[in-house]
């Protein structure tokens, strides 16, 4: 028994100690920045966000962390803010994915003496009323107006959105925005796609199939864009059905240089990550702040001007 | 004489030189303080000084063992009577979003919305424990087929009646309701703020709040894991329905043959599965004022790990809800811990995935101990 | 032994059908109270679905079944032991994960009530439960020792405390020396002489002659659904019985022409 005991913790620590040494390693001198995602663990896409803030920590000198709740839920979203300002850093970076759930403990965070930086993921307004300094991100419903305008201007009438997150409503102001911009009803445009890449490819096929008059697909990101550029390549409707995406990546990036998607908006998440960090820093050390918030998208990417997006999609991209 | 025998002999002579000490340590339990002490003592270690237990840091990691907690009861004593529900997860996600739609899409009074959600639940419950004993299937199947069920109607009406998948306005609608403050109150308040008057713990220090105490009370979450709990354990061990509990898991058919109502045990569990998956859901959503329709995903497996954690044994008759809350305490602790500590939170199912093995191992080793298993 | 005795419980004409399948083709029995019943017969010859007849886990296609002279239907397994009538099956007599204590109260908890709540008396359980398992001549670290660290004898035994403490007054006892050891087997058929003696009718399944020899005041066996007939102790040899079990008159013509090597 009392051996047993003695094994248990050994082998506890034989495993735990390497996580230690590894989490010594990052901290490094200077002020410390936690941004917390509502992104899980499958979204590839926050790489780029990961990578951003690394990048800032390295240059500033300052040290930071990324959180996010491994399922996506907002509610343990809500823990990890809470436990972020418990643990007492120099400033949060968060998303505002959901507004009710999220405002309260961002607003507690404020009011604890920690400056909040939201990105991403909410409205000028809702920063305003969290108390947070400023939003850094894409305003989506305008970004996916913005998109629509210029689809009705290709001589679009009809879409599908493939939404891969469907409980997220900011997210669904893109297809909304998109919707408004071809000046039609979203109605039963936008299908619920899931999260693994063989449903949603046949998911988008099933759609396609059903309805052969859609002029067009919008995709919300590389997710729901990969499976999505197999599926038109699979039924030959590759180049020929109009074809937009949000945000980039890998595949998004070559389809655009096929000519199998015709742009991508960009709302260039490296900026999110990257500013925010520097704008915090920067305020600590030295109490400078921009006056506004930060426009980080939308950004048109078309098949010119491919070359450094090319060569960072997925990193810096 | 039979092997069998000899062994029983054998297992009788080693019994006898049992020491006191020796017999009071071999408990169901016992894995589960162990792990809890080898936790505290290894995050005091690594995460002392990173706000962890503060005032602030303890609400933090409490809170979210407490939420464990309260589904880990329910997944505990049913488990104990020999099922499974994994449709704890999306049943937390159709109770949160049933409150919404009724409250805030339909109007109701909140106090109705929730009366109507609990026993709508309930009735889920009722519903699938009953399939499982007509059909005889395991209800690994049946309740994993509810998992989809539910969820996918969570959403559909979320989006049939509102367009949207997450719900809010909650906060709103509840303002002055009798019912709602049993869910998503707190208690204490006044204790805290004398505290915070006083220095002992802090407070905020800008904004609306300035001066109130960064910890305002005990969340009503936490006073319901505690009730859950006492009841769940009383339940259990002092009453004749908690023997009946221990009998259906450890075996239906002897236990029917002296007269216990198995199936009526085994319906009414899975009744209080749901009923506990209600109050985490009702708990939820009046703190946060929405019901998304992805809420809950995975808890099902958080409660189960939680329960193997505390020592129950997986094929039923055998746990304890102790037992099951100190594995939502680690849980929670090891969650929530990891990011007091700074390490990478990719590595936290790894480190969970250690804790559960280790828990189960040395709960195996106990097992054997007590019950004489081969 | 006395047969003018009113028999505690009497089948009469039992016949039970499953589908096509003609499980019981009219069987009668009686037994005495006080007496052990020894009931015989081969795999498949009809004796687990009489007597789960017998204890109301099936009911009967027709005939009839009297408890102490008046006509009885059972329609569940709890109408029979409410009636006094309780089974000790082979393996699914104990729950091994459960204390002695918890097990031998399983369904019949004993209650007192604490500030208006009813809850299970655990003083008085773990006090009955080691004074029962004393009288049978078994010895517990505790009341709370799992019933998984006991022999299967012992467990056997446990069980046949158990439903003579709660009234039973016919005891079935389905194949209980069949797993078990030389030593266990007599430690078991003493229980069952103990418990007779009490004025407890048993009636004691098995295909072990020598076992039922042991114990028994009375002897029927069974063959094919069909009562082959009642013989009473010393009046029937071992061999005889036997014969009776391995197929009755067919085999007995037979043996002339094997020369008795069967």
């Amino acid at each position: 028994m009392h051996r047993f005991i003695r094994n248990f913790v050994l082998a506890a620590t034989a495993i735990v100690a390497p996580l230690v040494i590894t989490a010594g390693a990052a901290q490094a001198e200077g002020e410390k920045y936690i941004l917390v995602s509502h992104a899980p663990d499958s979204d590839s896409w926050w790489n780029t966000i990961k990578n951003g803030i690394a990048l800032a920590g390295k240059q500033m000198g300052v040290e930071v962390e990324y959180r996010n709740p491994p399922t996506g839920d907002l509610a343990d979203m809500a823990r990890i803010i809470q436990q972020a300002a418990a643990s007492k850093p120099n400033g949060i970076i968060t998303t505002l994915a959901d507004f009710d759930v999220l405002s309260g403990p961002i607003s507690d965070a404020v009011d604890q003496g920690i400056n909040v930086i939201i990105m991403n993921s909410g409205t000028a307004e809702q920063t305003r009323k969290v108390g947070a300094l400023m939003f850094v991100g894409q305003p989506e419903y305008d970004a996916g107006l913005a998109a629509g305008l210029r689809a009705k201007a290709d001589g679009i009438g009809s879409f599908v959105c493939v939404n891969h997150v469907i409980s997220n409503t900011v997210v669904a102001e893109r297809c909304r925005g998109f919707a408004d911009g071809l000046g039609i009803d979203l109605g039963k445009s936008m299908i619920d796609s899931g999260q693994d890449p063989a449903e949603i490819k046949n998911r988008v096929m099933a759609y396609l199939s059903a309805n052969p008059k859609t002029e067009a697909v919008l995709t919300l990101g590389p997710t729901s864009a990969d499976p999505t550029i197999l599926a038109l390549e699979e039924m030959g409707l590759a180049g020929e059905l109009y074809f937009g995406t949000f945000d980039l990546g890998d595949e998004i990036v070559k389809a655009i240089k096929s000519g199998t998607i015709k742009w991508g908006i960009d709302q260039q998440p490296f900026l999110q990550a990257y500013l925010p960090v520097v704008i915090l820093t920067n305020y600590d050390r030295y109490g400078v702040l921009p006056g506004n918030n930060i426009n980080s998208g939308p950004g048109f990417v078309t098949a010119d001007a491919l070359e450094l997006v090319e060569k960072y999609a997925g990193e810096y991209r | 004489m039979s092997d069998n025998e000899t062994a029983a002999l054998a297992a009788d002579e080693r019994v006898k030189e049992m020491s006191g000490f020796r017999k009071a340590l071999i408990r169901p339990e016992l894995g589960g303080i162990a792990g809890a002490i080898l936790v505290f003592f290894f995050f005091f270690l690594t995460a002392y000084d990173s706000g962890m237990f503060s005032p602030a840091g303890v609400m933090n990691w409490s809170i979210v063992s407490a939420q464990f907690t309260i589904i880990a009861v329910g997944a505990c004593l049913l488990m104990i009577a020999g099922e499974f529900d994994l449709s704890v997860g999306s049943m937390i996600g159709f109770a949160g979003m049933s409150i919404a739609i009724l409250s805030v899409s339909f109007g109701w009074p909140i106090w109705v919305a929730i009366i109507v959600t609990f026993i709508l639940c309930m009735a889920v419950g009722a519903f699938s424990g009953w399939l499982v004993i007509k059909t005889g299937l395991p209800s690994f199947i049946v309740t994993l087929a509810f998992l989809f069920i539910l969820r996918g109607l969570t959403i559909f009406a979320a989006i049939a009646t509102t367009r949207k998948t997450i719900i809010g306005g909650i906060r709103d609608v509840s303002e002055g309701d009798w019912l709602a403050p049993l869910f998503g109150g707190k208690v204490l308040t006044g204790f805290f703020q004398w505290m915070g008057d006083n220095g002992w713990i802090e407070t905020f220090t800008r904004g609306a709040k300035q001066g109130q105490p960064v910890v305002e009370g005990i969340p009503m979450l936490m006073v319901w894991a505690v009730a859950l709990i006492i009841f769940g354990h009383i339940l259990l061990t002092k009453t004749r329905f908690g023997n009946w509990i221990f009998a259906s898991g450890g075996d239906a058919q002897a236990a029917r043959y002296v007269g216990v109502p198995v199936n009526r045990v085994k319906i009414i569990m899975f009744m209080f599965t749901a009923f506990c998956a209600c109050v985490f859901a009702t708990a939820q959503v009046m703190e946060f004022g929405s019901a998304g329709a992805d809420r809950g995903l995975l808890k099902e497996f958080e409660a189960i790990i939680s329960v193997v954690i505390g020592g129950a044994l997986l094929t039923g008759g055998y746990g304890s809800v102790i037992g099951a809350a100190l594995g939502a305490l680690i849980f929670g602790v090891v969650q929530q811990g990891l990011f007091f500590a700074g390490v990478e939170s990719s590595l936290f199912r790894v480190f969970l995935g250690v804790i559960l093995l280790l828990a189960v191992i040395l709960n195996t080793y106990i097992r054997r101990m007590i019950t004489g298993e081969k | 032994m006395n047969t003018d005795q009113t028999p505690i419980i009497e089948m009469k004409n039992i016949e039970k059908h499953f589908g096509p399948v003609i499980a019981l083709a009219g069987v009668s029995l009686s037994v005495l109270p006080g007496e052990c019943h020894c009931l015989l017969g081969d795999n498949g010859a009809g004796k687990s679905t009489f007597i789960k007849t017998m204890s109301g886990v099936h009911k009967p296609t027709k005939g009839e079944i009297y408890f102490e002279g008046k006509p009885m239907h059972f329609d569940r397994p709890r109408d029979a032991i409410a009636a006094g009538i309780a089974t000790v099956y082979q393996d699914l007599a104990m729950i091994p994960l459960m204390s002695v204590a918890r097990n031998f109260f399983m369904g019949n908890e004993p209650m007192k009530r604490v500030v208006g709540i009813n809850l299970f008396d655990h003083n008085l359980a773990n006090e009955v439960t080691m004074a029962e398992m004393k009288k049978m001549g078994i010895n517990l670290r505790g009341p709370d020792q799992a019933v998984g660290t006991l022999s299967g004898g012992e467990r056997q035994t446990v069980a046949i405390a158990r439903a003579v403490h709660f009234g039973a007054k016919v005891l079935i006892l389905d194949e209980p020396t069949s797993a078990l050891g030389v030593r266990q087997t007599s430690n078991v058929l003493a229980t069952v002489d103990r418990v007779r003696k009490k004025g407890v009718a048993v009636v004691f399944i098995t295909h072990n002659v020598r076992h039922a020899l042991a114990v028994g005041d009375r002897y029927t066996v069974l063959n094919r659904g069909l009562t082959l007939g009642t013989s009473e102790r010393g009046k029937i040899t071992p061999e005889e019985l036997q014969d009776l079990m391995a197929g009755g008159q067919e085999l007995a013509t037979l043996e002339g022409s094997l020369g008795g090597t069967v």
